[in-house]
């Protein structure tokens, strides 16, 4: 299998401050690849780098061959992201907002097309300041996937969502990976990780602890927390002792 | 080409919806000419050099459309694109954000010769001002003030730190620079002390400019707007460019 994300050591920095440090992973086509851990981890850190939108202080990266930061605007024919707190102009609709970004691109996705399946046909002509936290969501989805991606990103996507409309989205995520595109998602929610990796990645500190399945994290778990670790145990119950192990 | 027409016509649309761009722009110069038009009427008068008081207002009330366009329009809705994390999504796309940035300068450069086209228009229907100066000197007068204001204004919102701070900047350097320039009020009227500390102020040399040139008087009078329109724009032009492009506006 193909890596469509390739990070190697990987260093961001603010000022004196490390954010992310020697980071390396790989997403691989056609999976859906978490990055969890709490904040301050350098999550989105990370993927603003692997975006192009961070100047990383070492390390190298590549999307799908290209260096995001050298690259960008070719890069972003290729691939979609949604962007954590991003917010668009209160007076614009959401059929303008799709006509204006659908313009960014040489072929782009039929945008009415998109806004059917996303359930927001009958939206097009509200303005996007009055749409639903769970409709802006979908929103965001719909002008990600406009350049017709061969990858996605999304940070924190269901940040602040209800569960009905999570579900939605997630359901609406396993079906774009089935039409062949890979995905990095952050997310702070351990039941949408458990419902949608493929792989994750878990950042502390700015480093990665584990990289691999669900499955494999319950048996480093078993390892690294020694007698804490119980059969049966939640993906948040490991998470949290992880983080914990971390912490005190 | 398309990004930038389709980002144009979404940003045209934009200032047309909200309720300050066009009112201040279009509308409310409008209803200065008609107000003040129809106390003073456009005679000639010793008290305007033997000009009309439209002939002397219509020019100020274009430095005026230029204020409002270049230091209250434009640097608000960067800034508002800026906090709210807009131009990053842009970023975020094939084309950038300098195409949304180039876009929303247009329509402000649009706007405002709009709204000055309109303030003659209704000066030559309702009082008969006519353009006694040379076309293209107009034109060029405009192109320089639109120039520094712009400049100004671009230079207010790159040094803000939020949208908030640009708001308090821009309104007050504005308010300030619309009654002390001779934009609104007359300079005759204006005390001596007024007049020196309108010297400071990038709009009053527009409107002496502008008004200098709309009456068809030589260009080599106004030698010291020209240098302080031009120094303002290449100045705060070149010190807001580097500040846009060091600090990236990521958020």
């Amino acid at each position: 299998m193909e890596n469509v994300i390739a990070v190697k050591g990987l260093k961001v920095c603010y000022g004196d401050f490390i954010a992310v440090e020697d980071l390396s992973f790989e997403v691989r086509t056609g999976e859906i690849f978490v990055i969890i851990g709490p904040n301050g981890s350098g999550k989105s850190s990370a993927v603003e780098s692997i975006e192009g939108l961070r100047k990383c202080a070492a390390g190298d990266i590549r999307v799908l061959g290209l260096s995001p930061y050298e690259q960008r605007n070719e890069m972003y024919r290729h691939i979609g992201v949604q962007l954590q707190e991003v917010q668009y102009p209160d007076k614009m609709k959401v059929k303008e907002l799709c006509a204006l970004f659908a313009s960014f691109y040489e072929a782009p996705a039929d945008w009415q097309s998109l806004l059917q399946q996303l359930g927001l046909r009958r939206k097009g002509s509200s303005y996007v300041s009055k749409l639903s936290g769970g409709e802006k969501q979908r929103l965001s989805i719909l002008l990600a996937l406009l350049p017709g991606p061969e990858v996605l990103i999304l940070d924190e996507l269901t940040t602040g969502l209800d569960p009905e409309a999570r579900r939605m989205l997630w359901n609406h995520l396993k079906e774009v990976r089935a039409s062949g595109v890979s995905i990095l998602l952050v997310s702070h929610y351990m039941e949408e990780v458990a419902y949608l990796a493929d792989r994750l990645l878990f950042m502390r500190g700015g480093k990665a602890i584990f990289t691999g399945s669900v499955d494999q994290l319950h048996e480093y778990a078993q390892v690294e927390l020694r007698g804490q670790y119980q059969d049966g145990m939640s993906l948040e119950d490991i998470y949290l002792l992880l983080v914990a192990e971390c912490v005190y | 080409m398309k990004a930038f027409y389709t980002s144009v016509k979404m940003e045209a649309k934009l200032f047309m919806r909200g309720f300050f761009g066009p009112f201040f722009a279009f509308i409310f110069p409008l209803m200065m000419l008609v107000l003040f038009g129809s106390i003073y009427g456009n005679e000639p008068s010793a008290f305007f050099g033997g000009h009309g008081a439209m002939d002397v207002s219509i020019p100020a009330y274009a430095a005026m459309v230029i204020g409002v366009c270049g230091l209250m329009s434009l640097p608000l809705s960067i800034s508002e694109y800026r906090d709210r994390k807009i131009y990053k999504r842009f970023d975020a796309t094939p084309v950038g954000k300098e195409r949304v940035l180039w876009a929303q300068l247009f329509v402000n450069i649009v706007a405002s010769i709009v709204g000055i086209m309109l303030l003659f228009l209704f000066g030559a229907i309702l009082y008969k001002v006519k353009l006694a100066g040379n076309m293209a000197a107009v034109f060029l007068a405009v192109i320089l003030s639109m120039a520094a204001i712009f400049s100004l204004g671009f230079f207010l919102a790159s040094v803000a730190r939020d949208a908030k701070v640009t708001n308090i900047l821009c309104y007050s350097l504005y308010f300030i620079m619309l009654f002390t320039s001779g934009a609104t009020i007359p300079k005759a009227l204006f005390s001596d002390s007024i007049v020196r500390f309108s010297k400071v102020l990038p709009l009053t040399y527009v409107v002496e400019l502008l008004q200098g040139t709309v009456a068809g008087e030589a260009v080599s009078g106004y030698w010291l707007s020209i240098v302080v329109l031009s120094g303002v724009s290449i100045v705060l032009g070149a010190v807001s460019f580097a500040i846009y492009k060091r600090k990236r506006w990521e958020g």
